[in-house]
Formats: structure tokens, sequence, C-alpha cells
């Protein structure tokens, strides 16, 4: 019953005006850059962090989240009209999503997927609510020790675990690290790496690096490769969208393992929704009756994977804010927000600011709701949203992104390190980096570096408090064996992420 | 494609030296102390360590693997760049307007093909747009045309 009074609080703070606005304004933009294809939720979020610093700090995270999760409604829509993912977890949506659309049922398809992200995503919601302040309670007896492994397993995790090399992974956590480590030593008011520039002794921006790698880099590394295709020449009217009887009862199953699967994948560091997708994609393929199904418009092939993202982008938020530590990359920046913002993220988030996060949780009800409407009777501007070609798009998301670094000290020097952070991110591109986990050690690094010495000061330089207690003992032994495995895969050059995508694409057939 | 993995040569090559000079700069520069009290160049050293060893197991199998030559398209990166730099330099002698009808301009030379008609009107929606939400919604206070304001 505490939990429902702490709710009733929570919508009090959702329900003003100006959240509610900004709640909108999220889930809105979300659902266009998820429709979208070319620009995703961390572009987005990253062009809109200078806000942050012109709205209080609920309000600000409100949108943000809104953002990540109506991007995750909106990724399914291309997936299903064009065959091309608008968001990378809607991937899986494409394999029975389009030939659902050439059978003429591309409205069914864009209404279940739509149900499936709302069952996921409320379903996802109450697990939030249920489990984080649990684990806020036990996380509230970590030692420094213990935060130091649980860190260095989030890092592992998200490096191994995303597309790409594992060693290229960490190599990428690593250089975040480094990144992280430049600024003034917070024990002793050393100055690192600062050269004598007095703009570097606050470190490097945060909105800096994001808006220059996943903003200007992408942007330019699209340009010439982002094609407007033919969108189907379908109209997606209300009654081409009710699904049959027969729809609703092969998908409520599906639906309820796809957000068992989610909600699993998404709690855990370094997995979320891409790999949650094609998890349960995997599932249903499995307890199918008949797998010969898939990939010829089977509708449970649509609607468990879309149940899992979605559920996966609701319980992304348990250990960013009960441990802070972030799952994902999209995760690092809103614990990025939370800190401009002068908020520390852990255990004590809850206690100290519980208008936060019972505003959030309540918000995300609300946004959910209002992306059910935004996507049902709305479906089809978003459909025309799809004839935007990109040369238009990019213009405005530059501008946006300069306009939005100068706002945040009106000094034009800020937008030059975007640019000079756009080379480097278009650098990581060519070479094939992922751009990702740079973020998770930049955040990480400055907070790994703290619970560090200060485990190192408690046991007066014995290494053995690592593997002595308990919880840090197995992080640590999770940490090792996937580092191990990173090592063997990168010399046989194989990858979690590509070894499921193996998998899902082997139902095409 | 090429003999060998070129992407990952160049790529485990910089990130050896980043993490070599990474690892020079932290032992010559900051105090390393010992375990018991670490210094504030331990994690750094540690980090720059660790940095180029993972740069050498991403440099070495590539020598033994066929690969691709990364090549960038000089188009793009040099007019987005341009683009962020002309804005950078017009929006405080300038003001937001000339600021942003530059970068709009810059940025369009990205594409091999040029439609100056449709590039003004994007400029012009925008520069509308950018006054409305920034200047007049945001309250930011940077004028629309600097020369205004004197």
């Amino acid at each position: 019953m505490e939990v429902l009074g702490m709710l009733g609080m929570g919508f009090a703070t959702a329900l003003t005006p100006e959240n509610l606005f900004y709640c909108f304004l999220g889930v809105f933009l979300g659902t266009f850059i998820g429709v979208l294809p070319g620009i995703g939720a961390l572009a987005t979020i990253s062009m809109l962090l200078p806000l942050t610093f012109h709205v209080p700090a609920t309000t600000a995270i409100i949108m943000l989240a809104g953002i990540y999760y109506g991007a995750s409604y909106g990724g399914s829509t291309a997936s299903i009209l064009l065959n091309l993912p608008g968001t990378p977890s809607a991937a899986v949506a494409c394999l029975d999503g389009y030939p659902m659309a050439k059978q003429g049922r591309a409205g069914v398809a864009l209404f279940m997927t739509t149900i499936a992200s709302f069952v996921g995503a409320s379903l996802g919601i109450v697990i939030l609510t249920l489990f984080a302040p649990k684990l806020s309670e036990v996380a509230l007896s970590f030692g420094p020790a213990d935060y130091f492994a649980m860190m260095l397993l989030g890092l592992v995790a998200a490096a191994t675990l995303a597309q790409g090399s594992p060693a290229k992974g960490i190599a990428m956590v690593l250089f975040g690290l480094c990144l992280g480590m430049v600024g003034t030593d917070v024990q002793t008011g050393q100055q690192r790496f600062t050269f004598d520039v007095p703009y570097l002794s606050d470190g490097v921006s945060l909105v800096a690096i994001a808006m220059g790698i996943f903003g200007v880099a992408e942007v330019i590394g699209s340009i010439g490769r982002v094609t407007n295709a033919e969108v189907a020449a379908q109209k997606i009217t209300m009654r081409s969208m009710m699904p049959t009887k027969a729809d609703w009862k092969a998908s409520w199953k599906p639906m309820l393992r796809g957000t068992g699967v989610g909600s699993f994948f998404g709690a855990l560091p370094g997995a979320g929704g891409t790999i949650a997708s094609f998890m349960s994609y995997a599932v249903e393929k499995k307890v199918a009756k008949d797998p010969s199904r898939f990939g010829k418009g089977a509708i449970e092939g649509i609607t468990a994977p879309e149940s899992a993202n979605n559920a996966a982008a609701q319980t992304a938020f348990i250990p960013t804010l009960t441990l802070g530590i972030p799952g994902d990359s999209v995760m690092a920046l809103m614990l990025g927000a939370l800190i401009i913002q002068g908020i520390q993220p852990g255990p004590r988030l809850m206690t100290e600011y519980p208008e936060l996060f019972w505003g959030l949780i309540a918000s995300f009800w609300l946004g959910n709701i209002m992306l059910l409407i935004l996507n049902i009777p709305l479906i089809g501007l978003w459909v025309r949203m799809l004839r935007i070609p990109y040369s238009i798009l990019y213009p405005a998301i530059l501008l946006f992104i300069c306009i939005g670094v100068f706002s945040i000290n009106n000094s034009y020097f800020d937008v030059l390190v975007v640019m000079a952070f756009g080379v480097l991110g278009y650098v990581m591109i060519k070479l094939k980096f992922e751009p990702a986990p740079l973020l998770l050690g930049f955040i990480l690094g400055p907070l790994m570096e703290e619970h560090l010495r200060r485990a190192m000061l408690l046991s007066r330089g014995d290494l053995a408090v690592f593997y002595e207690r308990p919880i840090s003992a197995s992080f640590l032994g999770v940490t090792a064996i996937l580092l191990l495995w990173a090592i063997y895969a990168s010399i046989r050059g194989v990858s979690a992420a590509s070894r499921l995508r193996a998998q899902a694409k082997a139902a095409e057939g | 494609m090429q003999r060998r993995d070129w992407t990952d040569i160049i790529g485990g090559s910089l990130l050896l030296i980043f993490g070599l000079w990474f690892l020079w700069h932290a032992q010559n520069h900051y105090n390393l102390g010992e375990l018991r009290r670490m210094g504030p160049g331990a994690f750094p050293a540690g980090l720059g360590l660790l940095n180029a060893l993972f740069g050498l197991l991403i440099l070495v199998p590539a020598f033994f693997r066929k690969g691709e030559m990364p090549v960038p398209a000089i188009r793009p990166l040099l007019a987005i760049i341009a683009g962020g730099l002309s804005f950078a330099f017009l929006i405080e002698p300038a003001g937001l307007v000339p600021a942003t009808v530059a970068l709009v301009f810059v940025v369009a030379l990205a594409e091999q093909k040029q439609r100056w008609l449709r590039t003004a009107i994007l400029a012009a929606a925008l520069s509308v747009m950018a006054v409305l939400v920034f200047t007049k919604g945001l309250g930011i206070p940077v004028p629309a045309f600097r020369w205004w304001s004197y």
C-alpha cells in the first residue's frame, strides 16, 4: 500500500501542466524519430540535453525518458512499411512485418505492434514499480568494493554484448574512461590532462561528446546512405487496421512471453531492447507448432518482439534509478542529465528525491497512454512522415545541435568542441568502432575511480576485499567469464549479437 | 578487399599510441601513490596501459585476415564541419539569423546535387523557427540580427 501512496504523489507531480506538456513533447518526438530511419533516440536525446539546463530536473528527465520509450513504439513502423528498421531494436519486426505488409495486412501489423508495445510497456512499468524499491534497499548495503565490481561488470557487459567485435567494444569503454579522467581530481584537486586550458578544468562536457559523436558524426555518416524508399502504396484506414479474432488469439500469449523476455534483458546491464527483441523472436520460433510460418508474415513474429523491446525500455530504468548503473548508452545519457542537475544517481535517489522517482514512473503511465492515442488514430500522420527527405532533415538536426550547445554557456567555443567530437566520431564510424560504449565509460569513469580508491583506503591496500566480499566476488566472477569469452571471440571473430541475428535470420529460411 | 584488415590495423595502432601516451603522461605528471592510498595518477595510468593492450589485441590479428581499407566520405565531412564552424563564428558578431542561413547553405554542399531554391526556403523556415523557439520561447539571449541591437 505504501507503493500506491507514493505513486499517488508521483501522479500529482506528473500531472502538473508543465510536466504533462514535456511528457507529451517527449513521446511525440520519440515516435517521430523512431519512425524515421537514420536518426535514433541517442542522437535526439543528445540534441535535447541542453534543454535540461533550462527546466527543472524532474521535467527534463520526464521528457528525455519519453523520447526513449516513444522511439521504441515508432521503430516498427518503418520496419513494416519499408523493410527498413527505424530503430535497431525494431530490426526483427522486418522479418514478419514486411511480409504482412506485402500481403496487404500493413494496417493490422501497425495496429498489433502498437497494442503489443502497450502491453509490454505497461507490464514493464509494473515490474519496475515493484522491484525498484526492493533493489534500492539491497543496494544500500553495498560497499565501495561492491560498487566498483558492479560498474566493471556493467561496462564489460555493455561492451561485449554490443554490436561488433567485443575487443573493440571494450577498447571504446576504456577510451571513454580515459576521456572521463580529464579535469580536476576530486580527492587531491590535481588538474589532470587539462594542459592549462581553463575550459577543461571541469572535464570534457558530456553534452559536447554526445552531440558530436551521436549527432554530427551520425549525420556525416548518413548523407548519401539514407535514401527515401518508396512507402508501400497502401492506404492505412481504421478499417484496414482491425485485426481478426484469430490475430488476437495468436498474439496474447506471445505478448506475455515477449514481455517476460524483455523485462529480464532490459534490467540486465548491457543487454537492452535489441537483444531482448531478437531473443523473444527466437523463443517464439522454438515454442511454435509450425515454425515454418515465421518470416512469411506470422503475427506472433511481430507482437512478441515488440512487447519485448518495450518492456525492456521500461525495465532498463531499474538499474539506472536504483543502483546508478546505466544499462545502455541512452540510460548513461539520462544519468548524465541527472548529474548535470546536481543529483547523484544511486540507491539514495528514491528516498532523497521521491517526487522525481515517482513522478517519472507516473509519467511512464501517462506517456504510454499518449503513445497509444498517437499511434492508432494518428498512424497516417507518421506514415506520411516517412516521406520527409533526409536533405531537409539533416540541416535542421545540425542547426538544433549548434543552437542547443551554444545556449548552454552562450559560448561559440562549445560549438567548436562539438565539431571536434564530430570528426572523432566519424573516424570511429569509419574504423568500425561502436561509439555507444564510449559514453558509458565516460560517465562511469570518475565514479569507478572514486569507489576503487575508497575501497583501497578502507581495506588498507588489501586487494582481497574484492574477492572476500560475496557481492563483489560474484560480480567479478561474471565479469571474468565475459572477458575470457570476449578475448576468445575476438580471436575467432564472432560476437553474441551477430550470432543472435544469424539465428533470427535463419527464420527467413 | 585487401590482403590485410586495414580498418583494424589503423584502429588498433591509434589506440596503442593513445594508450601509451596516456600511460606516459599519467606516470610523469601525476603522483601514482600506493595501493593503500592511490594517487591521482594511478587510475589513469592503469587505463592507459589497458588501452594500449586492447589496441594490440585489435592490431595483431588484423594482420592475418583479409579486410577493407576505410575510405572516408570527404565531401560530407568537410561540408558539415564547415557549416558548424560558420555558425560558431557568425553567431556572436552577426546574430542568430545570419548564422542559421550560413549553416544551412554550407551543409547543403554535402550533397552531390544542389537545389538552391529548396535550400533557400529551408534556410528561411529554419531561421523563423529558431528565433521563435530559442529566442522567444526559451529566452536565450541571442538577437536575431546583431546590428539591430547596437
